[in-house]
């Protein structure tokens, strides 16, 4: 009897995430199938399968542009939000110091400022000190929002790290240098390493701030938009399939390296 | 123990946060060599008073003198002192080698040399060799303790810190570490400075107890010493279960407890005032079948008995108290629950102490 009751139960468990995962993931393959598809608009099921439009992507030589503007600025962020957050963190987190409640609260508004408003506001502002909306502008936007939240993800890092590790490496006879080095940063790596990713993907996907900043340079993101409003062709759904393929590489390889260090780590022990 | 010079001199030292009097002028030599531990309770200003030792903490007032040189601006890296933290403080990212080896390292020892040295340190604190390489969150709350005392062990510091490294293991591995540790304690002879809140483990390693309440040390002995003449109330019942009696001095030179409506015979010392408490330790209590048996006697019930190993111990309810006896097992009290019992003891076997 309760075998039974445990047997319909893993499978509605297994139904239920079934259907989940189809739910995530079907509107990523929809993307890619509808990118090999022949005809203009997307049929399913798709009835001649094609590359031309893989073809006259490439071709247009938007693809190398595009991705590269919106790799520079996400780098860019990724890299600025990380040196700013994880000594926000430690100011947020590490330290007990005067202010530092208000600083807490203060340091979380722009995330609550909906995206559209506070790119108007940063264009507006841009303009009047005079700065060229172009991608180093966009990054600047970007880091508006996305550095408050780097700055929380290392916080959590931070939180859970023992302070006295640091006082135990200065009584062991390291200098306030060589604390930060030895033990402060290799600890909080792991957060740090986090927060670059959200900052890079925030900033990868992000379209409110960056239509409003980036001027005359155009990220993927902005381009997809730009195309959907002014008549779509399937090298929308082709530059999408290009950004899935992309992760997918990345993702591959990250995998292989970790399983190679894993490898090396067991031969060692 | 106790004749050397002083490695370390205390000097009146006093530790103030805000308004609060965290250590309150304590004054105390530790001998070249020795093991010294410091007992209070939480809040006592016991890790507060190691802190300044160790160069962690500036001292609001007095000196800290190391080898004769006043050492208060002398920050912890520069001192020749290494502590263990509570928390033990390991480095989680790093090898247990990697941990051991972190002082040399800092001084610039090459890594063969450091890697020679560790694997000494790690037989020393009995640490397996194919340890070196294993990262240190994968080993066990004892294997910990181990690389932590290696850890500090590797700097040659010439004293040894501790903060209560042993207070959130269990019991079992506790008492083996103990032991450990004191022998560790003879093989280097090394001056150690131990803090805890249990008098009882402080009773196991060291060579002198120094007694903290609210900022102060208040008594400074061997355990022998501390155990046998507790200085007040306070001190007697940190020692763990002890008969405190509250009494009166009356004009016949015995002493009146009011909660027992018993005259009972006390220690002739002189004291300098007429309340106190009479404090018998439980093994000092007897169960007597004729009051004339003991010096003191008192009538009760029998509670309840706990056994406890290679002893029994009996909760006599008399008067308003719940007194405590224990006995050797092979000597245990032949009755039942709700027995009347008399109980009593010598007065050799008593202290006099002041609140």
């Amino acid at each position: 009897m309760e075998s039974k009751v445990k047997r319909w139960s893993n499978a509605l468990i297994c139904v239920w995430t079934g259907i989940v995962l189809l739910f995530f993931f079907l509107p990523i393959a929809a993307v890619i199938i509808s990118s090999l598809g022949k005809s203009r608009y997307f049929r399913f099921p798709v009835k001649t399968w094609s590359g031309k439009w893989y073809e006259q992507t490439i071709n247009a030589n938007l693809t190398e542009n595009l991705h590269i503007t919106s790799l520079y600025v996400a780098a860019c962020v990724a890299a600025i939000a990380v040196v700013l957050g994880f000594f926000g963190a430690l100011a947020f987190a590490r330290y007990d110091w005067k202010g530092r409640i208000f600083y807490q609260r203060l340091i979380m508004l722009p995330i609550f400022f909906p995206q559209a408003v506070l790119g108007l506001a940063l264009l507006l502002w841009f303009t009047y000190i005079g700065v060229l909306p172009t991608w180093e502008a966009a990054v600047f936007a970007h880091l508006v929002w996305i550095a408050p939240i780097v700055t929380l993800v290392i916080s959590i890092q931070v939180y859970g790290f023992d302070v006295s590790q640091e006082e135990a490496a200065y009584d062991l006879g390291a200098n306030r240098f060589q604390v930060f080095w030895e033990v402060t940063l290799p600890a909080l790596a792991p957060g740090l390493f986090s927060g670059a990713l959200f900052a890079f993907l925030l900033s990868w996907g992000n379209f409110s701030l960056s239509t409003y900043t980036t001027g005359a340079d155009s990220t993927v993101t902005e381009w997809l938009y730009t195309k959907m409003s002014s008549g779509y062709t399937p090298m929308i759904p082709t530059m999408g399939a290009f950004s899935v393929y992309g992760s997918v590489i990345i993702l591959f390889l990250g995998y292989i390296f970790l399983i190679a260090q894993r490898r090396r780590a067991a031969k060692r022990a | 123990m106790g004749d050397g010079a002083p490695i370390l001199e205390i000097k009146g030292i006093t530790k103030q946060f805000g308004k609060l009097l965290a250590v309150n002028n304590v004054s105390l030599d530790i001998v070249d060599g020795e093991f010294f531990t410091i007992v209070g309770p939480s809040g006592s200003g016991k890790t507060t008073l190691l802190r300044m030792l160790a160069g962690l903490e500036k001292p609001s007032g007095g000196d800290v003198v190391l080898r004769g040189n006043v050492v208060n601006d002398v920050p912890a890296n520069k001192r020749p002192t290494c502590m263990v933290f509570q928390s033990l403080a390991l480095f989680n990212h790093r090898t247990v080698g990697q941990n051991i080896e972190f002082s040399l390292k800092m001084r610039g020892v090459s890594r063969a040399e450091r890697k020679v040295r560790a694997m000494e340190l790690m037989k020393t604190v009995r640490l397996p060799e194919d340890y070196y390489a294993k990262g240190v969150t994968k080993c066990s709350g004892g294997e910990r303790q181990r690389v932590a005392l290696a850890r500090a062990l590797a700097s040659d510091p010439d004293i040894m810190f501790f903060d209560e490294p042993l207070s959130a293991i269990d019991y079992q591995l506790r008492k083996h570490l103990e032991v450990e540790l004191k022998d560790l304690h003879r093989e280097t002879g090394k001056t150690f400075m131990y803090i805890t809140h249990s008098l009882e483990e402080a009773m196991v390693m060291s060579d002198r107890i120094g007694i903290m309440q609210a900022g102060h040390l208040i008594q400074v002995g061997t355990p022998d010493e501390i155990y046998s003449r507790p200085l007040n109330k306070f001190v007697s019942e940190f020692m763990g279960e002890v008969n405190t009696l509250g009494v009166k001095r009356s004009a016949d030179g015995k002493f009146e407890c009011a909660e027992l409506s018993a005259q009972l015979a006390g220690p002739a010392q002189a004291g300098n005032s007429d309340t106190g408490y009479l404090v018998i330790r439980p093994e000092s209590m007897r169960f007597l079948s004729d009051p004339s048996e003991a010096d003191n006697h008192v009538k009760g019930s029998l509670f309840n008995e706990y056994a406890m190993g290679s002893r029994v111990q009996y909760h006599v309810r008399a008067g308003g108290y719940m007194l405590v006896v224990e006995k050797l097992r092979e000597q245990a009290y032949q009755g039942k629950i709700d027995d009347d019992v008399i109980i009593g003891w010598d007065v050799k076997d008593s202290v006099l102490v002041s609140d």
